[in-house]
């Protein structure tokens, strides 16, 4: 589904990718995990050319992304979702809004905009905030309204950049388990970035591990869940007395 | 009503007129032509979607020239220009030209200003989701900039009153020509005051609009 073929990537003097080759099939939940600095965001950006290649071929979904002209390439981001950190909703723009402009960019007609936007709207469980604006949400709320906007024209591929870093534990869960989903019901090939080892080992099924800009290794894995985050006082009080802290101090 | 403002009424609403239309007419040289040249100064910087430093560079020198001018030069700098393209360079039709010139250079560089405050990464969003740079400017970068824009354009139509007050030297009229003709070469120091007060309020008015639409249109 996507494949990248002796990419490089400068930033000036700095070598952020050095001539990296990689494929990631069709299906999978592909996770990139390395230290900061590794290359890691630049690889994934590389996907849907937000950054150019200095060198080498990107292929996603059978079209060489490298070889388009400027208007085949956003035709073919219209097919390329992405989710990030930061979320980068449009403050100004309602939950729906927020939603229904990536469908305007595919100059879906206004009528069957809407069944579209609420379609996505219910699929990540926010269809009764949809005249919320996004300083009215919460943090996974908010990543929840980014994953609609990126699934809105039926995408092959989710590219997430950071999906969870910003998030507290529970929405972390919250978040990995609708990209399972995604990945599940609708067979979107999904790439994960993240620093997080508990993220990449609870969804990927194969995982990159980079460093200093190239490929140390991949690895095959079984993913092991999303495990339920235990909130409650209790838990918290186990967990800080279990290495010999003191209760009622 | 004060005797003085009676007596002077009508001259007084001609005068109002004429800061309206001078005023005015700067406004829609400011949207018109300011926002767009703002804009592109914004797309064209180093990193933006259309980085052209040979573009950025032009736009941001001419800006720069024209508004280190003294006003009042640039007033009488532009006669041949007004001349050329109006037929005189007397009037309140005149004055119009050295104050849309003014105008666009001011509105342009509060609009770039405005765009900068636009996070890098809802661009990218857009970008990634396929947007032109058409689209990437009127469906994001103006909604999430748009009550700084609205605020920008407040204090550039004050400034717009504030210069059309000197109009009265290529005989452009105005309020603040007749608070100078009347009010002060005439040792009318009353009637002076009472235009001031008059432009006190306009200002008032200028700037209490501005900061309520711009609240009302900021859901950040």
């Amino acid at each position: 589904m996507i494949k990248l073929h002796n990419v490089s990537k400068s930033f000036s003097t700095f070598q952020a990718i050095k001539s990296v080759s990689l494929t990631i099939d069709k299906g999978e939940i592909h996770g990139i995990i390395g230290a900061s600095g590794a290359g890691k965001s630049t690889l994934l950006r590389l996907m849907n050319l937000l950054e150019m290649p200095d060198d080498g071929e990107v292929e996603v979904n059978g079209q060489r992304l490298t070889n388009l002209s400027s208007k085949e390439l956003r035709q073919a981001r219209k097919k390329i979702g992405m989710i990030f950190q930061h979320f980068n909703l449009v403050a100004n723009k309602t939950v729906y809004e927020n939603v229904a402009v990536s469908l305007e960019l595919a100059n879906i007609p206004k009528k069957e905009q809407k069944s579209r936007v609420l379609e996505c709207l219910q699929f990540v469980g926010l269809e009764n905030l949809i005249e919320q604006y996004p300083a009215q949400l919460s943090g996974g709320q908010k990543q929840r309204v980014a994953i609609a906007r990126a699934l809105a024209n039926n995408p092959q591929v989710l590219l997430c950049d950071e999906p969870t870093s910003s998030l507290d534990p529970n929405t972390t869960a919250e978040i990995l388990s609708v990209l399972e989903n995604i990945s599940k019901s609708l067979g979107v090939t999904i790439v994960i970035v993240s620093h997080e080892m508990e993220v990449i080992k609870s969804i990927c099924n194969r995982v990159t591990v980079m460093a200093a800009g190239e490929i140390y290794n991949t690895v095959l894995i079984e993913p092991k869940r999303i495990q339920n985050i235990n909130n409650s006082p209790s838990y918290f009080v186990e967990q800080l007395i279990k290495d010999g802290g003191k209760v009622n101090a | 009503m004060p005797d003085i403002l009676v007596q002077y009424e009508a001259e007084i609403w001609v005068s109002i007129g004429e800061t309206f239309v001078m005023v005015g007419v700067s406004i829609l040289a400011a949207i018109l032509v300011g926002l767009p040249v703002g804009t592109l100064l914004f797309l064209c910087k180093k990193g933006q979607v259309l980085e052209n430093r040979f573009i950025f560079s032009t736009l941001n020198l001419l800006v720069n020239i024209t508004r280190s001018f003294p006003f009042l030069l640039l007033v009488v700098f532009l006669i041949p220009f007004t001349r050329l393209i109006i037929g005189t360079a007397i009037g309140t039709t005149a004055a119009t030209v050295p104050l849309s010139i003014i105008a666009i250079a001011h509105y342009s560089r509060l609009v770039e200003q405005s765009l900068l405050d636009v996070p890098r990464g809802v661009m990218e969003a857009a970008i990634s989701m396929g947007a032109s740079v058409k689209e990437v400017v009127f469906k994001f970068l103006y909604v999430e900039a748009r009550s700084g824009l609205v605020l920008g354009l407040t204090t550039s139509i004050i400034s717009f009153i504030s210069y059309s007050t000197i109009m009265g030297v290529v005989g452009g009229g105005g309020i603040g020509d007749f608070a100078i003709r009347y009010g002060y070469q005439q040792f009318k120091t009353e009637l002076m005051i009472y235009m001031i007060i008059i432009m006190v309020i306009l200002v008032q008015l200028i700037q209490f609009i501005g900061t309520t639409v711009s609240r009302v249109i900021d859901k950040r």
